[in-house]
């Protein structure tokens, strides 16, 4: 990478034209994926991806511009054009860049470059072979294990200058089982900021498993009821409905634009009172934990939301600038190729101490979702849209029969103010989110939770209180 | 940067370290976005990328390798790992790179105004679409986002059997995101535009557009559950096109994950559709002369008055089945192979005006959004789906 003395000179020309922050980040990111399907080894990948973006904020304004030449020449050329849209005063910016003394909070035991693409290979056989030879009813497997090192640095015209080194190894496992004429998928992932390590903590054959079952258990599954009833949301569902319908609601620059049901509302009660969301970037080997942020802030431990009340939204740089408060280390890029914007990390609902057999006991109808699949929330109004991967009927408080193609609908605040209990036990799944056209990776995790009342759509019909959601004028 | 002499370089280097075959794709790349708010420039961004992907063929296994970075050390970095990832895949008789003959037509693909016009201008375009989007009405309280893009990209493409090709092509857009705002309701609306030629490019209609959606949107309310005649706005039919899409490829149907397999010549949908995948379509944005193999590319009717016609095909696919290319292979970058996809996928228009649509509906639903397409299942077909839009009685939008 560069030189201290080159990245100051980088960055004097940036802020030369005026302009009141400029930033560089440059990123050396390196990936290897393997994939198998249809019972072969189809493809062994490696990856190299180099690059730098150049920002410059002038007042309300942000102009950025990236390059894969990372040659000193094309980054003078790159800060030019980026910093010829400043507004204010020609400026000399003397800097004098002092590194962060900022250290991991763990170690890569096992780096992925260390490890022979074989090994890698290897796994990912021994996992097709455990979900093929489960069930006469599985037509496809697909297992990917993929890792990626990326190297990032960032350097500011506040004369920081900040290195983190990002691992992170991801092993997913989709399953298609058929019989007559259906056809179902079943899905399961894990992944986390470690090297190769992370398979000596978890088997692959127990993805493979977990996969497989769940697509078998949806061929036996009946249509889901439709219409207002209970919902048990278990805690190793993950956190996708509290990520979705919550969390982007309180990332500030959507909060800032009038864009998000929460905006407005810090000291409120925006929720049950024994709901607690946090967002830490801090937790030892997560998925969506890191030392710095993709703007050289350390990332850190936030509670948005304390006991139903609004405590805190996710900041980067530019929105906390304009709240005049302090980053919360949440300012996040794709690559290069993108500018920061705030984003969450590894955010989670705060267990109780509620029993989760108990939650499900004191549940006269509904349903129990055991994992959630996709969504979609509009963070305007807080309405959301998820799909159930897993799910059964409770009756009278006991789990009865697996359902599929359960949709949960509803709307966000609105949903955590109906939330009524809370487990002592929290799951996290992981995922990559997308917001603005950037993905970055994040888990998500909830204790299980007991949801008074939401509208499930399924194809079962003749459910009580027919009320699917959707709108007329 | 002479992209087609470094794609040259690594086909020549791994067939020279034991490559049986080798294909290199080369991609260079720049693009213009700006973003206004309140009639400022709140984003202005500029970039520019290139990248090489390498597939290598040894022994009948497939080895891919990827970089952005092009100096010779990378290069041959490169080269190495694609060779040594071919160790590790199962043999395939399959992995073959296809052999082009004759020369392909060229297209028109490259609107120099979109050079020529300056920033200052193109800034302009996103400032007019903010402010047609804020006249439309006076409830539309906010515009989220205002933008214009535009993009150039030049390709290489060289395989071992002596392929070199060429292209390059532009395009450019506008889009809009809004809110309307009364009575506490909020409700948002979005509109955008994508063309190759920029003095067709609507930033007006766009602007208006999107306010449109969002202000029709006030006021809603839930209706009991029912079953009634529903029709589909052209965006939201588009979006479910891309449900169907991944079930016509050839690879699908291959790894039995689709839903058509085994139905060519039956007739599985409406009569009323005629749905075709055409790679050479005139100013379509996903237009290009030959496809990410060098495969010319082709207009393939998919399914013609409802009866199942052909899946869509890579070189890969087709050697399995026997058949030809049908210019399918597709390239999302440089990072990746070829894989089986569309490119202007569409349904053909009919003969009745969307007046003429309505009219025979007593009551119904004209519905303009969905909510969780993406978690609809391409495999088994199913969906379950928000939805809004706009109640139809007595064939009138309410």
């Amino acid at each position: 990478m560069l030189e201290k003395a080159q990245l100051e000179e980088v960055l004097a020309i940036a802020l030369r034209h005026g302009g009141d922050f400029a930033d560089i980040f440059l990123e050396k990111k390196k990936v290897s994926a393997v994939v198998c399907e249809e019972d072969k080894l189809e493809r062994v990948v490696s990856g190299k991806d180099v690059g730098a973006g150049i920002r410059v904020i002038s007042g309300e304004s942000t102009s950025y511009a990236y390059t894969n030449d990372l040659s000193l020449a094309s980054l003078k050329k790159v800060a030019e054009v980026v910093g010829r849209g400043a507004k204010g005063n020609q400026q000399d910016l003397q800097l004098d860049l002092r590194k962060a003394q900022g250290t991991p909070a763990f170690t890569i035991k096992q780096p992925p470059e260390t490890i022979p693409m074989e090994e890698k290979a290897e796994l990912v056989k021994k996992a097709n072979s455990a979900a093929r030879s489960l069930d006469k009813r599985v037509k496809q497997v697909t297992v990917s294990y993929a890792d990626i090192v990326q190297e990032v640095t960032v350097a500011n015209s506040l004369g920081v200058i900040t290195e983190d080194q990002r691992t992170r190894t991801r092993f997913v496992v989709n399953t298609v089982a058929a019989e007559g004429e259906t056809i179902q998928t079943g899905f399961e992932s894990m992944g986390a900021s470690m090297g190769f390590e992370l398979f000596a903590d978890y088997q692959v054959e127990e993805i493979a498993t977990l996969a497989t079952k769940r697509a078998l258990l949806l061929l036996e599954a009946q249509p889901a009821p439709s219409g207002k009833m209970s919902v048990v949301l278990a805690g190793e569902a993950g956190g996708t409905m509290i990520h979705e319908a919550c969390g982007h609601g309180l990332e500030a620059d959507l909060a800032q634009k009038g864009l998000s049901v929460y905006a407005g509302k810090k000291g409120e009660e925006v929720a049950s009172s024994v709901i607690t969301v946090v967002d830490d970037g801090t937790i030892p080997n997560y998925y969506g934990s890191y030392l710095y942020d993709d703007e050289g802030v350390k990332a850190q431990k936030n509670v948005l939301i304390e006991k139903g009340e609004l405590k805190e939204y996710m900041h980067d740089r530019l929105t906390a600038k304009q709240e005049k408060v302090e980053t919360t280390g949440n300012g996040r890029r794709e690559s290069f190729q993108c500018r920061p914007i705030p984003r969450m990390t590894n955010t989670y609902v705060a267990p109780g101490d509620t029993e989760p057999e108990e939650i499900i006991k004191q549940t006269k109808k509904g349903i129990l979702v055991k994992r959630m699949g996709g969504g979609q929330v509009n963070t305007a109004n807080g309405d959301y849209m998820f799909e159930v991967s897993e799910g059964y009927l409770i009756e009278n408080g006991e789990v009865t029969r697996p359902v599929r193609g359960a949709t949960l609908t509803g709307n966000g605040p609105e949903t955590l103010k109906l939330v009524e209990m809370v487990g002592n036990d929290v799951g996290f799944k992981i995922g990559t989110c997308g917001k603005d056209g950037q993905g970055v990776p994040v888990t998500s995790g909830q204790p299980t939770m007991f949801i008074k009342e939401l509208i499930v759509g399924g194809q079962g019909g003749n459910g009580e209180n027919l009320q699917p959601y959707f709108k007329r004028r | 940067m002479d992209i087609l002499q470094i794609a040259r370089q690594a086909v020549e280097r791994a067939q020279g370290l034991g490559g049986n075959a080798a294909e290199a794709y080369v991609l260079h790349a720049a693009a213009l976005t700006v973003e206004v708010n309140n009639q400022a420039v709140e984003n202005l961004k500029l970039a520019e990328v290139s990248g090489i992907g390498l597939k290598t063929i040894v022994d009948g296994r497939l080895g891919f390798a990827y970089s952005s970075a092009l100096d010779p050390d990378s290069l041959q970095e490169l080269v190495g790992n694609s060779l040594a990832n071919a160790k590790e895949t199962s043999p395939d008789e399959h992995h073959v790179l296809p052999k082009v003959k004759g020369t392909v037509e060229e297209m028109d693909l490259y609107d120099p105004t979109i050079g020529q016009i300056s920033v200052e201008e193109k800034i302009e375009k996103a400032k007019l679409l903010e402010r047609t989007a804020r006249d439309y009405d006076q409830r539309i309280k906010r515009v989220r986002k205002s933008s214009y893009q535009d993009s150039e990209y030049q390709v290489a493409l060289v395989n071992s059997h002596g392929l070199e090709s060429t292209h390059q092509g532009n395009y450019c857009g506008v889009g809009a995101f809004v809110l309307a705002e009364d009575k506490g309701e909020v409700q948002t609306g979005w509109s955008m535009d994508l063309t190759r030629k920029y003095r067709q490019l609507k930033a007006e209609d766009v602007g208006r557009e999107a306010a449109q959606k969002a202000v029709a949107m006030l006021g809603a309310t839930a209706v009991p559950s029912q079953r009634v005649t529903i029709v589909l706005d052209p965006y939201v039919a588009s979006n479910f096109l891309d449900i169907l899409a991944p079930s016509l490829t050839a690879e699908a149907v291959q790894k039995g994950k689709s839903l058509f397999q085994g139905k060519i010549g039956e007739q599985v949908i409406s009569t009323a559709l005629n749905i075709i995948d055409d790679g050479r379509l005139e100013g379509g944005i996903e237009s290009s002369p030959v496809d990410g193999e060098g495969v010319p590319t082709a207009r393939n009717v998919l399914f013609s008055e409802g009866r199942l016609e052909k899946f869509l095909y890579n070189t890969y696919t087709a050697s399995k089945d026997g058949v030809s290319s049908t210019g399918n292979g597709i390239r999302s970058s440089f990072k990746s192979t070829a894989d089986v996809g569309t490119t202007n996928f569409f349904i053909q228009p009919g003969i009745v005006s969307p007046e003429e649509l309505l009219a025979p509906v007593d009551k119904g639903f004209y519905i303009t959004e969905v909510m969780g397409l993406h978690t609809a299942n391409p495999i088994s077909g199913d969906f379950s789906l928000g939805a809004s839009g706009i109640w139809i009685e007595n064939g009138q939008k309410n």
